[in-house]
């Protein structure tokens, strides 16, 4: 199981309230300690469940994206959306949420 | 001699705490019900000690340092740290050292080789249970954490005969402590996945009935065969088939069990007949 180290990281340590609190607040300060890769990053700035997902543990995704503010409606929006491929898929998996 | 005096399973997903009201037809009652029986049981059977069989949902551990099997050894243990749990009644919850260095030195002497912590974090995976069920009294608790959520995952065979290992340490444990064992998680469920919220009912209504029949390795062989597809959650069943050995694989009785889609589970109480 591949995982991104310093990803994963950063998604657990925002679990604390403290940590948290302050990502929702500053996001570029909190990541800027983490030595992330620049397309990691971009991905992270844009929400993109699509390649976060391939790099972290599932539960970790869900945690990261509760404590970064995200509603679970969203949330799941946006997996279903990363699992789909087709826009005829999407499209399927947008009904089901 | 020692002995085990209740096995029980509990279900513990979180929406149950951050959704509750979000389920407002029977299924909630037959929940609240469900809870009952087992504090009604767990009272009747009046533990000295709790073993509970959880994961750990990234709390003490993380990818850096990631244990198959971890028992809590600590005099004390620390109470659920997820904030949307912060009004639960258990700060700190007090451990049982000389049983559960037993249970470790039981492991070892019979080649399992377990992870020790001295002070573990229990997080929701035993608060909201323990909250729900609502003992008048919390009897210590040794705390056995089963990495359900990392792969690669101890095996299902291995989860089984760390069940009956416990029994056995139960039994050759000095004096006449009563002891009861909590299992939670499962049923099928699917988190962080594409297929988040998706309930596998069949899966869920077979490995019920492979419990209920006794037969171990048919529960064994269903679950290595069909875990994978119900769900990243549903490998939470090796806590369940944890619980299974305790008992013996005797007894099995579903309290309750229903899909509940609202809190993305499928929602399974049980107990063992020891």
């Amino acid at each position: 199981m591949r995982r991104d180290y310093w990803l994963s990281k950063l998604f657990f340590d925002v679990q604390t309230p403290e940590t948290g609190a302050e990502y929702r607040a500053d996001r570029d300060k909190v990541l800027a300690r983490y030595p992330l890769k620049s397309e990691v990053v971009a991905a992270v700035r844009a929400d993109d469940v699509k390649f976060l997902a391939q790099r972290v543990n599932p539960y970790l995704l869900r945690f990261y994206f509760h404590a970064a503010g995200m509603s679970e409606q969203d949330f799941v929006s946006k997996l279903r959306d990363a699992g789909a491929s087709t826009p005829a898929e999407k499209r399927v998996a947008q009904q089901h949420v | 001699m020692s002995r085990i005096v209740g096995v029980f399973a509990s279900n513990h997903g979180p929406l149950m705490a951050r959704d509750w009201d979000k389920v407002r037809d029977q299924r909630m009652q037959s929940v609240l019900g469900a809870f009952a029986e087992i504090r009604k049981r767990m009272e009747a059977a009046r533990p000295d000690v709790l073993v509970t069989i959880s994961p750990d949902h990234w709390i003490n551990f993380f990818i850096d340092n990631l244990p198959g099997i971890c028992i809590g050894v600590g005099e004390i243990h620390d109470g659920p740290p997820e904030p949307w749990l912060s009004h639960l009644p258990f700060k700190t919850l007090a451990g049982h050292p000389e049983f559960a260095i037993h249970l470790a030195q039981t492991a070892c002497d019979n080649d399992f080789e377990p992870s020790l912590s001295h002070r573990l974090t229990l997080d929701h995976g035993i608060g909201i249970p323990l909250w729900k069920i609502g003992l008048e009294k919390l009897p210590p608790i040794v705390p056995i954490i089963v990495n359900d959520l990392e792969p690669p995952m101890p095996s299902v065979r291995r989860c089984l005969a760390w069940g009956e290992l416990l029994a056995k340490a139960v039994e050759s444990f000095p004096g006449d402590l009563r002891i009861a064992v909590l299992a939670t998680g499962g049923m099928s469920h699917s988190i962080g996945e594409p297929d988040m919220g998706r309930v596998d009912e069949p899966f869920d209504r077979e490995c019920i009935r492979r419990l209920e029949s006794g037969d171990a390795p048919s529960l064994v062989e269903f679950l290595d065969e069909r875990m994978d597809s119900a769900g990243n959650g549903a490998h939470e069943m090796r806590n369940w088939v944890m619980a299974h050995g305790a008992a013996r694989g005797r007894g099995y009785e579903t309290l309750y069990y229903a899909p509940i889609p609202e809190w993305y589970v499928g929602c399974g109480f049980a107990a063992w007949n020891v």
